[in-house]
């Protein structure tokens, strides 16, 4: 583990909940909060342990809201990474909610070595995070930006489209604004409703799941169509184009070298642990999980059990799609040297089929999604599967 | 064992629903039978399709004793898909009873089946059913017994079946008014089969009446139509139980386990008799399975065609009604075309092979057989859409034509003459079987009854119009291919044989459902109808535009990849023709095309 491991860090808590989200979420006042994170401090020790500490070469504090947490929670968790790991990362991303960030916070994160700040602005329009069930105010993002500029941080602003009532017209402003604000990288998120109730986290008082279902069915009835969603895509693409940042991966934007490097940990298929209720791990080929019940997690970090692992993981098919989410798209011959013929053969058939109606364009050893390619993913996808 | 004067075999003539099953079984308890604490509702009701359609689809006959007679009382089939069983079920018997019910009336089968009874000479007591229900007008229902079959009032009897009233007086009139058999005791053995069935100990059980001579549990069997020849297994009666008995004598009836392996081999209608000493000649009626609809079976899954054909097999041990030979077809690859004796027969073989064996299946378009004259002079039968010969070679294609009765309230005439007039019938004629309601005679192509029609006729007439059809004659017709063509490659299984003055129509509104059932695609997919190769509707299902996961979810490859394999499953279930994928419901939606013909 020479490069180092990349590190994700979940902190669930939220102020309020966004009724499109299927994260491992709870509410920022929470009971549990405070076992919460002792138990998150006691896993990152333990798995610092169980892995010889490890350098951690990038962190990641995703959520829920980790922008939430207080200075001392901060404090306290930046010793519990630095005891337990080799602690010289080159990018730490703290996600944020637009409206969280106070300077008091902000330094906190800023000693632990804070180098760039995921900005959760969604819209730009008022009605747009009205219709998203969001909390801040538009200007709130821009506010937020000029902070972390200040403070001399990367910005990405993540942004969702296809939310109910959008218009192109609209999506075209939110991606001007975002652009304006001069961010590093921008990720934008067709608006992906999950119907089924495995997306219901039982983290939450009251309403659960039967409260997002209504919401839910009456948002994506309200949605644009497959074709708007696909459109705004395209608009997206020739927006952010223009304005200087390259299309790295499906759903993400950046300027030069300010690629998310903690992400691309993951479709590049290398090692990271994940800790926190929810959070998935992948190390020495083999996928594995956290329960999302904070309760669960609580339970299982207590008992010094292991994370349920993915039996069903195919790391073949896994590898080849990640890396086709890329740009650069998959090498067909490391591919085939690293998973052998029977593995590469099913790409290459699968590539075959798909490649009439330009879904891939495949050039001697490299294949890659083209532009309808990227829009119809799931098609190039299923393909490879076993 | 009875002298032949102390013998009544009958049968009940009724309509679904009209009470028949809860009738037999009062008799099973009356005459004692059947003790009451072991009566279970209807016990001459089998096999659990049977109950859930509430038909009866084979025959039985259960011995009873009143008043010192023997009484048989043998079970009909009660649709109208098996007209030819009923007729055998009825030569078996020297009486009916028709059993109406007090609140619904006659109603056009059992009056097929009590003009049939008639015309063989059956003596038919009239039993006006279900008395005790409240708001029932029992004279109308005499008037109509009177008027269709020309009763006199003082022949019908009243029962309940469910609260038992007058069923003493039923037995007794059975006793009175039905004859004895007649039949020569020292003539060889002539029994008519009137029912078999495959079971698993016994191999085929044959239930005969047992016309001439007599016949012991060691006889070797002769059946002389199908020429096969057997040493018994078991003799015996059903009380309602099977039970071994040593002989059964002319006039009698009982069951005979034959030691064959399939019913084909003992057939409905066939003669036994002894191998030792066999009857020169065989009792008349006897006429082989007629298929008359006829479809395509194909496993959902290729990989289930030995199942499918090992279950066709099966369920051919048991019906000698249903045949069927192996078809390839292009769109769906292996599978039978088999042939029924009418759209009822079709589905309950369809719904055994699906329930009890389990098997995914895909049905075709049901198809009736057409009269094929080409220039050669042949005459060529054709029941599969997909193998007409090429237009340019035929003369002339005959269609099947039925004759239909129909019997409604006179408040429904006007909708019901409307249907028939979509359906391509015309009226042969029209009477009164009480002022309430009409019997409508009709001229009908079968291939218009098979489709929907009798569920039409239900809607149109909120469920009060009943019917009967039996098969005419074949009819010049101006027949066409239909075919359906997906992404220019024509879809066999699709395609249907319909009048020319429909085609068009019928053209359009298959591709246009067709366009809501096939999922978008990579690609635009042109989805066309056409009749000889002349485009007459098309439609576009446009490409997919999008279907990606974008978001990245902390490293979730897990649930990705959940999605993904939910939808290759999805996948899975259809049907790959050519580079397209058309989900099963396309099939099924030929079925329904006269939803709006």
């Amino acid at each position: 583990m020479t490069r180092g491991i990349g590190l994700y860090v979940h902190v669930p808590f939220c102020a309020s909940r966004c009724p499109y989200c299927d994260f491992a979420t709870a509410p920022a006042t929470t009971a549990l909060r405070g076992r919460y994170l002792e138990a998150l401090g006691r896993e990152i020790a333990r798995e610092g342990d169980l892995l010889g500490r490890p350098r951690v070469r990038t962190l990641f504090f995703g959520g829920g809201t980790p922008s939430l947490l207080e200075p001392a929670e901060i404090e306290r968790l930046g010793d519990d990474l630095r005891r337990a790991f080799v602690f010289r990362p080159r990018e730490v991303t703290l996600e944020a909610n637009p409206a969280t960030l106070d300077r008091a916070r902000l330094d906190a994160w800023l000693a632990l070595g804070l180098t760039r700040l995921s900005l959760g602005a969604q819209s730009f329009d008022a009605s747009g995070l009205r219709a998203l069930g969001r909390t801040h105010q538009p200007e709130d993002s821009g506010a937020a930006v000029a902070v972390a500029r200040e403070a001399r941080l990367d910005v990405n602003l993540d942004l969702i489209f296809g939310w109910p009532g959008q218009t192109v017209a609209a999506w075209e402003s939110d991606l001007d604004i975002a652009a304006a604000l001069g961010p590093d990288h921008v990720s934008c998120y067709p608006l992906e409703l999950r119907l089924d109730p495995d997306g219901s986290i039982p983290n939450w008082p009251g309403g659960g799941w039967p409260v997002l279902e209504r919401w839910r069915a009456a948002a994506a009835a309200a949605q644009p169509d497959d074709a708007g969603i696909a459109r705004m895509y395209r608009v997206a693409e020739r927006s952010l184009g223009r304005a200087g940042y390259r299309h790295y991966e499906i759903a993400n934007w950046a300027r030069p070298q300010k690629r998310s490097l903690h992400n691309l940990g993951y479709w590049r298929d290398r090692d990271w642990l994940g800790v926190g209720a929810g959070a998935h791990t992948h190390l020495a080929g083999a996928r594995s999980a956290n329960p999302a019940d904070l309760r669960a997690y609580i339970a299982r970090v207590e008992s010094g059990s292991a994370r349920a692992i993915d039996a069903d993981a195919d790391p073949p098919s896994e590898n080849a799609m990640l890396a086709l989410r890329l740009d650069s798209g998959l090498d067909l011959e490391r591919y085939a040297a690293r998973f052998g013929d029977t593995a590469a053969t099913r790409v290459r058939t699968a590539l075959r089929e798909v490649e009439p109606a330009h879904l891939v364009q495949v050039r001697g050893r490299h294949a890659r999604l083209t532009a309808r390619g990227r829009l119809l993913a799931s098609e190039v996808f299923i393909r490879l599967l076993p | 064992m009875a002298e032949l004067a102390r013998i009544r075999n009958f049968c009940v003539i009724a309509h679904v629903d009209h009470g028949k099953t809860t009738l037999s079984d009062r008799l099973l308890e009356t005459t004692g039978t059947v003790p009451l604490r072991e009566m279970r509702d209807q016990m001459l009701d089998s096999m659990e399709l049977e109950r859930e359609h509430g038909i009866t689809i084979k025959a039985r006959a259960v011995r009873m004793a009143w008043r010192d007679h023997e009484l048989n009382l043998i079970d009909t089939p009660g649709h109208v898909d098996f007209t030819y069983e009923v007729s055998r079920s009825l030569a078996a018997c020297e009486g009916a009873v028709l059993l109406v019910d007090a609140s619904q009336g006659i109603e056009a089968q059992t009056l097929a089946n009590a003009y049939l009874a008639v015309e063989q000479g059956l003596e038919v007591i009239p039993v006006i059913n279900k008395i005790d229900l409240p708001n029932i007008d029992i004279d109308v229902i005499r008037e109509e017994l009177r008027t269709t079959l020309g009763f006199r009032d003082e022949e019908i009897l009243l029962v309940s079946g469910k609260t038992g009233a007058g069923v003493n007086e039923l037995l007794d009139a059975i006793v009175e008014r039905i004859p004895p058999p007649v039949g020569d005791v020292d003539a060889p053995l002539r029994a008519l089969i009137f029912d078999s069935h495959y079971d698993a100990y016994k191999g085929v059980v044959a239930h005969v009446r047992v016309i001439d001579g007599s016949l012991t549990a060691h006889d070797r069997i002769r059946l002389i139509a199908t020429e096969r020849e057997s040493e018994l297994l078991e003799l015996g009666v059903f009380v309602p139980d099977a039970r071994p008995i040593p002989r059964l004598e002319t006039g009698e009836t009982g069951y005979v386990a034959t030691g064959l392996k399939a019913v084909a081999d003992c057939r409905v209608g066939d003669t036994l008799t002894l191998a030792s000493r066999p009857a020169t000649n065989p009792l008349p009626g006897y006429r082989p399975a007629k298929p008359m609809v006829f479809a395509g079976f194909y496993p959902t899954n290729a990989q289930d065609y030995p199942l499918l054909k090992d279950a066709m097999e099966k369920l051919r041990l048991n019906d000698a009604s249903l045949i069927y030979e192996p078809e390839t077809s292009q769109a769906l690859g292996f599978g039978f075309r088999a042939g029924f004796l009418g759209l009822l027969h079709l589905e309950i073989v369809q719904e055994r092979l699906e329930r009890e064996y389990d098997i995914d299946l895909i049905a075709t378009s049901p198809s009736v057989e057409y009269r094929v004259i080409t220039q050669n002079g042949a005459e060529v039968a054709i029941d599969n859409p997909a193998l007409l010969p090429d237009p340019g070679t035929i003369v002339e294609i005959r269609e099947p034509w039925m004759k239909v009765t129909v019997i409604v309230p006179t408040t429904h005439v006007g909708p019901v003459m409307e249907l028939a007039q979509t359906k391509r019938a015309s009226l042969a004629d029209m009477s009164y079987v009480d002022p309430t309601r009409a019997m409508l005679k009709y001229d009908m192509p079968l291939s218009d009854v098979i489709v929907d029609f009798y569920d039409q006729l239900k809607s149109s007439s909120r469920g009060y119009a009943s019917l009967d059809y039996e098969f005419a004659e074949y009819r010049p017709a101006d027949l066409v291919r239909l075919d359906i063509l997906v992404a220019g490659t024509i879809v066999d299984a699709l395609s249907i044989i319909t009048h020319r003055e429909r085609a068009q129509q019928s053209g359009r509104i298959l591709v246009n459902r067709l366009r809501g059932l096939i999922p978008k695609q990579m690609f635009d997919v042109r989805i066309q109808a056409a009749i000889g190769g002349k485009i007459v509707a098309s439609e576009t299902v446009k490409a997919k535009r999008k279907d990606v996961l974008a978001k990245c979810y902390g490293g979730d490859i897990t649930r990705k990849r959940k999605l993904l394999e939910k939808q290759k499953e999805g996948k899975k279930r259809m049907k790959m023709v050519g580079s397209v994928e058309i989900p099963q419901e396309a099939f099924l939606a030929v079925l329904r095309i006269g939803d709006e013909t």
